[in-house]
């Protein structure tokens, strides 16, 4: 399908050996279409995380594959791997996001480092990203002297360091309150009326209510039931 | 941002840290420096003196061993076993020049210097002193002293006034222009007086025997071997075997500095352990951002080699303030300790190559936690609570 930016093909995932072998995924299909919003929901421990780092290249399956804009990432080495996650992919996570002893700007500045931006432009190209999130006059505030929300906001203008077309994310409203949530959804809204791609690991009703696409993992497997109402 | 700028704030972010490994390769390398400058300081004095002696042979009192060739190089004491007869009998082969010396001691002021009984007329010519100040010995045996110009200088003595040698008033006659060797430091008097002043009657300490023909030294010491039951040493064997002396006390000085700059390689491989343990999570998230392991291996060995580059540039400025102050009290003897004119050598390109040695000892120090931290997978860096 052309208009699918990440295909999933039988991906296997288990940990350990012998009677102690985890299946942490048992054989997942899926296709991403571009632009959409889709949320992964399921139990703890059922294996949305590991598909998670599956489709971003952090972690290798034991089998299977993936597929980012037609190339299979895991034949790619190490180093063209990490190109990839630089330059198509944002990472936001629940918990610590941001390297603590930099500010705001320089968090930003860092992603912008990784994927060869030059250091003269990394300034301005920080300060607009802060605004995307509405965090401009926060630029020189160091991680702890950020509320939750506004650190998962900075998080999200760093995962868009690089303009990647799709973002990953891990729980990122995991630990705010509802008003911080309602902060970064909006952002996040606004992003894919934008054509980014957003894949949303959530444990939240809500949240699950508003994506245009619901994968529910169970037992290492995606069912398919976009109506479905999560019971947690 | 730069890799260099990241480095740099994760080196302070844990200030006390960071300043107490510092430290640790401060002292290493500082100590390093120190003893390397104080190596190099001993040993071109010593080249100094000898040159100074201006002698290829030279006729010590049996059974000398290499701390009387010291002696000789430094002016301190020494037994006084040669007879006259001996002297004479030196002075007697033809080709060569033979001038005896009585090296003594005394004091001026209650502070210890050097004094040489010297023949007049043909030490001068040796060593080919000129006079700075005043009159030399007008004779072989005329009473009177002739100084060296930085001793002169110390002691504020012109000609005219007059010093204090085993109870009897001496007049100092002249002052010698610098030599840059000891010299400079020493009390000269005729050879006969300083035997009557200090009850040698008729004895020396050592003779200095110049060649007219260098290719020949060989020859002459065994034709002194042959007329009077001495030791004979050339001046190169008198400079080695000092030289392998003092390079025993270098190598032995080096060598401690070097246990303590492999205990401050450990300090930082003790500091870098513990900040990939603290930054594992970070690690994680630089990989979700892009960064290879290659990059995150390089900018953990940078951030040990700060370490090794700050602390060798500080351990060479302490080291090398260390050796100018230690310099006077270690390599010269007691009587010219206290007087200026101590020269520390500290060569540029030695602490150029100390920062250099400082940086790649921190480096390797640093390849062991860079590879920990570079061979992290990403999700367990992002999993770790």
């Amino acid at each position: 399908m052309s208009d699918s930016v990440i295909t999933v093909n039988n991906l296997v995932k288990e940990y350990g050996s012998g009677a102690a072998m985890v299946k942490a995924l048992r054989g997942v299909d899926l296709e991403i279409a571009r632009g959409s919003f889709t949320c992964i929901v399921g139990p703890s421990g059922h294996g949305k995380s590991t598909l998670m780092h599956m489709l971003g290249g952090l972690d290798h399956p034991t089998s299977g594959s993936v597929t980012i804009d037609g190339q299979e990432i895991f034949q790619l080495g190490n180093k063209d791997l990490a190109r990839l996650r630089a330059q198509k992919i944002g990472f936001v996570f629940q918990f610590f996001n941001l390297l603590q002893s930099l500010t705001a700007t320089e968090n930003i500045e860092t992603a912008l480092m990784l994927a060869g931006v030059p250091e003269e432009q990394q300034k301005k190209r920080a300060k607009e990203l802060l605004q995307i999130v509405g965090l401009e006059e926060k630029a020189n505030a160091k991680p702890r002297q950020l509320s939750g929300g506004q650190q998962q906001r900075v998080a999200i203008a760093r995962a868009l360091a690089n303009d990647p077309p799709i973002l990953l994310m891990d729980e990122p409203t995991g630990n705010l309150d509802s008003e911080a949530e309602a902060e970064v959804m909006s952002v996040l809204e606004a992003l894919n009326r934008q054509g980014k791609t957003i894949i949303f690991v959530t444990h939240s009703n809500e949240i699950a209510a508003r994506a245009e696409h619901l994968i529910l993992v169970r037992d290492g497997q995606v069912d398919f039931t976009p109506s479905l109402k999560i019971a947690s | 941002m730069t890799p260099s700028k990241l480095v740099f704030k994760n080196l302070v972010r844990r200030r006390g840290r960071f300043i107490f490994t510092l430290l640790g390769i401060m002292i290493g390398m500082g100590s390093f420096v120190t003893f390397m400058a104080l190596g190099g300081s001993l040993k071109s004095q010593i080249e100094r003196e000898s040159a100074a002696l201006g002698a290829n042979l030279v006729v010590t009192p049996k059974g000398s061993c290499a701390y009387e060739q010291v002696s000789i190089l430094t002016g301190e004491q020494l037994p006084t076993t040669i007879t006259g007869d001996e002297v004479a009998s030196i002075s007697s082969i033809e080709g060569m020049t033979a001038i005896p010396y009585l090296a003594e001691r005394s004091a001026i002021d209650n502070r210890p210097v050097s004094v040489m009984g010297v023949l007049p007329e043909e030490t001068i010519k040796f060593k080919n002193w000129k006079l700075d100040q005043g009159g030399y010995f007008p004779a072989d045996d005329s009473e009177g002293a002739v100084l060296g110009s930085i001793l002169a200088e110390q002691f504020g003595l012109l000609p005219g006034a007059e010093i204090r040698i085993r109870g009897s008033q001496i007049k100092v006659l002249g002052v010698l222009e610098e030599t840059g060797g000891k010299d400079d430091l020493t009390v000269f008097l005729s050879l006969p007086q300083a035997q009557r002043l200090y009850d040698q009657e008729g004895l020396v300490s050592y003779v200095a025997v110049r060649v007219d023909r260098l290719d020949e030294v060989e020859l002459y010491a065994n034709k002194i071997k042959e007329k009077v039951s001495l030791g004979v040493v050339s001046d190169k064997q008198m400079r080695s075997s000092v030289l392998s002396i003092v390079g025993t006390v270098n190598i032995t000085l080096q060598l401690i500095a070097a246990v303590a700059i492999l205990a401050a390689a450990f300090g930082i491989v003790n500091t870098m352990m513990t900040a990939t343990y603290e930054r594992k999570r970070e690690i994680g998230i630089l990989q979700a951002m892009g960064a290879t392991r290659t990059g995150v291996f390089r900018l953990f060995l940078l951030e040990s080699g700060v370490y090794g580059l700050i602390g060798g540039i500080g351990g060479a400025a302490l080291g090398g303030v260390a050796a100018v102050f230690a310099t006077p009290y270690i390599s010269q003897n007691a009587a010219t300790s206290f007087v200026k004119g101590a020269q520390v050598s500290i060569d540029p390109l030695m602490l150029l190559g100390a920062i250099l040695f400082s940086t790649l000892v921190a480096m390797i120090a640093g390849l062991y936690p860079a590879i920990k931290a570079s061979k992290l997978s990403p999700v367990e860096a992002i999993s770790y609570e």
